[in-house]
Order: structure tokens, then sequence, then C-alpha cells
């Protein structure tokens, strides 16, 4: 990994590094050389449109699959990346689709901080995030889980996420997971690819167009933060979200992880997360770490906080508290 | 956010005013106008939440129609020992609650007289509320409803405030919440967690005459999950 890092952060005059890209390059080359020559068989035949669209997926299938990652692309290979997709999401599903690569903001540090006193189980955040970060119907993805417990004690072994009856149930309360965007990530080292890492601003991502599915992340991970694609996610046309973001919620592919990102869409831009915006009792507040006159930090100094699992020293951006 | 009472009010007034065409122009006269909130001009008392400032905001397309802004001075932190964060000043965007008013004139039946509670009519315009809160005072209209003009909230202090500025009565009680409320912890943010603070003040999301949360059924549970040692 460190190794991996260290050829990302020189790619100048790492000469490991080079032949990779030139033996990428070539490979580039040729497909671009058959791309021409289809293109030019095309060009005096006549085929129908449903044929040449055919072609031009393919085509931009195989310029996918070559891509760069994420992280070493520059400008313009990230504009024609996001262009690519766009055009992807069109041609596969029929979406029009808007792909953003906005990059963390300066002195900002994302926290979440969730009262458990006022979380009633309603699971309206479960509903938001899906629908806002276009997770698999067909698997019932969820980035968030409530568990259910008896007043008094946290215990997490005998906490039921599948409660179906009126909440909120007498003596008990509710507590919600989803991933904790640690300081400390332990998903993040594991990666054999470097896939994932940790932004700036302290969301871990995946560019899923780099992640071979190996999942061992899903197995570092403490909190069981991180979903695997077992088939193609589906989602209805018209309940795609088109505001998207390359390192968020854009369509995924069978065989990759992927996990909440504090929609990274939405956040990066001055917005709160969908879960905190769809929450009906105010128990979700989120906001930089970084501005001590922001009500993140408030609820840190003034409120009894605990976060889960803190003996592992994965140091969660997370923090629990109570009223 | 609930307003029980809203259509049965809106249809008895439609009633009232059809019935009594002729004395409109009286009534229109007779119509107490709204004084200003004071707040701004009164002597703050330490620990006091208070409106310093009110303008008008332009750019918030929240949910509500006419949004105001003001200024919330959380509890200073000289008379208190639980703060970390000295004088923190947010400045702090509410709904306008005020206008909906105009929807269904309280001054249609009370026209500035003190509520008579025996009337009849008080049975009919306000059968959906039950008379729960606050229980230690009784729960009488004039707890919270000031007696003279009824679209105004009555302070302990003696000073009124509009119905936009709610949190400044249920601050008299519940004091806890409201430092909550004005820091963050409590109450809940719209727009974004940047920029301007947009906030729901108390009575958007708790109905004053009805405190107490219901039970409901929750969004579907997810469906591969099954709690440890229970194989269904």
């Amino acid at each position: 990994m460190s190794d991996f890092n260290d050829d990302m952060n020189d790619s100048d005059d790492g000469t490991m590094l080079q032949k990779r890209v030139d033996r990428r390059r070539a490979l580039g080359i040729l497909l671009g050389g058959m791309a021409a020559g289809t293109q030019a068989v095309s060009a005096c035949s006549p085929l129908s449109a449903a044929t040449d669209e055919k072609r031009e997926l393919k085509h931009l299938e195989w310029q996918e699959f070559i891509q760069k990652h994420y992280r070493r692309m520059n400008e313009s290979e990230r504009a024609e990346t996001i262009a690519r997709l766009e055009r992807l999401a069109k041609l596969r599903h029929g979406e029009d689709v808007t792909i953003a690569t906005t990059d963390a903001q300066p002195g900002v540090v994302f926290g979440y901080a969730f009262n458990i006193s006022k979380c009633k189980g309603y699971r309206s955040c479960v509903e938001a995030c899906i629908n806002e970060n276009n997770l698999d119907r067909n698997a019932d993805t969820q980035y968030i889980r409530i568990f259910e417990m008896p007043d008094g004690v946290v215990d997490l072994d005998h906490a039921d996420p599948t409660y179906d009856h009126e909440v909120p149930a007498a003596g008990h309360f509710y507590l919600g997971t989803q991933c904790f965007q640690c300081a400390n990530p332990p998903c993040v080292p594991v990666c054999p690819v470097g896939a994932t890492w940790q932004e700036p601003d302290g969301i871990v991502v995946i560019d899923y167009n780099w992640c071979v599915g190996c999942r061992m992340c899903m197995s570092a991970c403490p909190y069981w933060a991180r979903r695997f694609n077992w088939s193609a996610p589906e989602v209805p046309l018209e309940q795609v979200n088109t505001n998207q973001h390359y390192l968020g919620n854009r369509a995924r592919k069978k065989g990759v992880v992927e996990k909440c990102t504090f929609c990274i869409h939405r956040t990066r831009a001055g917005r709160l997360p969908a879960c905190a915006e769809a929450c009906p009792t105010g128990a979700r507040v989120f906001g930089n770490l970084l501005d001590p006159d922001s009500e993140i930090r408030w609820v840190l100094a003034n409120k009894k906080i605990f976060r889960l699992k803190e003996d592992l020293g994965t140091e969660p951006r997370f923090w629990y508290f109570s009223d | 956010m609930r307003r029980p009472a809203v259509s049965t009010v809106f249809c008895i007034t439609a009633l009232i005013l059809a019935g009594c065409q002729r004395n409109d122009s009286a009534r229109a006269e007779s119509r107490p106008v709204l004084p200003q909130d004071t707040a701004g001009k009164s002597k703050l008392e330490p620990g006091a939440l208070a409106t310093v400032a009110t303008a008008p905001v332009t750019e918030w397309k929240g949910p509500g129609k006419k949004p105001f802004e003001v200024t919330v001075r959380t509890v200073d932190p000289v008379s208190s020992t639980s703060r970390k964060f000295g004088s923190v000043t947010l400045r702090t965007s509410l709904r306008a609650r005020t206008p909906d008013i105009a929807q269904y004139p309280c001054t249609s039946c009370h026209l500035g007289r003190a509520i008579v509670m025996a009337d009849e009519r008080v049975k009919d315009a306000h059968q959906n509320i039950k008379p729960l809160h606050p229980k230690q005072t009784g729960a009488a209209c004039s707890t919270c409803h000031a007696s003279d003009n009824v679209e105004l909230l009555a302070l302990k202090s003696g000073e009124r405030a509009t119905l936009d500025h709610t949190y400044r009565l249920c601050a008299q009680c519940h004091f806890s919440q409201a430092e909550d409320w004005a820091s963050g912890a409590h109450g809940k943010r719209l727009d974004g967690w940047q920029g301007r603070r947009v906030v729901l003040g108390c009575a958007e999301c708790h109905d004053p005459h009805k405190p107490a949360i219901e039970q409901r059924i929750p969004f579907r549970a997810p469906l591969l999950e099954r709690p440890r040692g229970q194989d269904k």
C-alpha cells in the first residue's frame, strides 16, 4: 500500500510506474486503433443508429476498462472520464446524469453526532439514503442500520435492526450506524490496489472503477459499514438521483464495494447529508469539526458523548450523545 | 408542523363572516393592529434568549412562506457553569408564522375581548384542541395566549411575543431544551451545514396543545438481516 502511494506521489520519475503507465497507454493506443477502424467501417456502411450506439457503447466500455486511477488523473483526464461516464449512463440506462468531481473544501473535516434520546426509529433516514445514493433496490442495499435496544444498556449483540412495529416502542431506544469515516480507517490500508482512501475532509471514498472486489476492506471494517454488489445494482429509471459524484452515488458495477460517503455530492456543496435532512426528530447533527462555532463542536463540548468500539483506535468521526 | 385546528377554524370563520357581511367594515377598523415584537428594545437579563435583530431573508427557499432572520444569543457564559464556548452568537433564521394568521384571523371572533371559556363557540371553533399542556398550570388558554390579543403570546415578564417567537414562550419552562436548541443540539437545521443557519422553531415540530409524540409505523425493515441467534 505504501509503495502504491509513493508511486502516486512521484509519478514523474518512478520507473516502475512509468512502465505500468506505458503498458496501459499502449493498450489504449491499440484499442483506439480498433475503435477508429470500426468507425471507418460504420462511416461507409448504411448501419442503423442503434448499431452505432452499440458500437459506441463497446468503445466507451473499453475506454473505461483502461482508465487511470482517480487520484492520478489530471484535469483534462478527469473531464474526459466524467464525459465518458455520463455518456455511458445514457447508453446503458437512458439516464441523463451529472457527475461532479468536487474536491474537499479547505479547512473542513466533517463530523457527525447522533442523539440517541431523540431518535424514534422511524427509519426516515434509511429511506432518504436509498433514494439519494441510488442504492440497489433489488438487493435492498442499505448503508444505515437502526438498532432497537431496551433502555439502559448499549448492547448491539442483542439489538434488533429488523424491528417492524409501531415506533417508538415503550422502554426501548434507537441507535443508528453507518460508515463512521474513521480518522484511522482500518479499511484503507488493507486494500491491495489502493482503490479506497481518505479524502482531506475525512470522507473515506472508493474508486469504483479501480476496485477489484476482493472485499478485504469489508472484513477489516469493525462496524460492518461496507456493502458489496453481488449483482449489478438496479434502480428504476424514474427514481435515479441524477445529481451524482464520482466518489459517491454514481452508478456502481457488479463486483465492487460501496459505502456511505456522508453524501459527498451534497456535503461538499454545503448541504446536509440526506439522512440528516430527512430526520424528522432532529437527532442528527452534522458539521465542520474545524469550525469552533459549529453545532457539532458545541455538542462534543457540552454533551455526554461516546463512540462505538473506541478501544480499537479507529477514531470514528461519528459520536453518539444523549440529552 | 401540525396545525390541527386549521381547517375547522377556517370553516367556522368563513361561516361567521358570511353571516355578518354588513359588519365587515366596522370589524376591519376595530381589529387590533399587531404590535412589533418588542424584545430588541428590552434590556437583556443574563441567560435570556432574545431577539436582537430582524431582517427579511430573500434567498431562503424553505418550506415556509416569508422567513425572517433573528439573532439568537445563547446563555451568558459568565453566569453559566456548563458553557465552554463563551458567548456564541449564531445568526439563525426561522420561518415566519405570523402570516399564517391572515388565513384564520383570531380577531374575527375574539375582537380583542377577553377569552370567555364558557362560550359555546370555544368548543365549536377549537374542538381539535384538547387542553393537555401545560398540565402544571391547568392548561388554560391564557397560560400562553394573551387574553387581550389572542394573536400574541403572553410571556411571564408581561411582554408580548408574536407567534414567530414561540421559543421565547417555551423557554420559560423548557430552558435546557432552549439552550440546546439555540446551540444546535436540539431541533432541526434546514438548508445546509454551511452558511446561514436556518432552523425550525419550537411549534414547527411540537404541537403546543398536544406535545406527546405518537407512535407510527417506520419505513420498512431491511430484508436480509436477522438478529443474531434468531434464524427465522
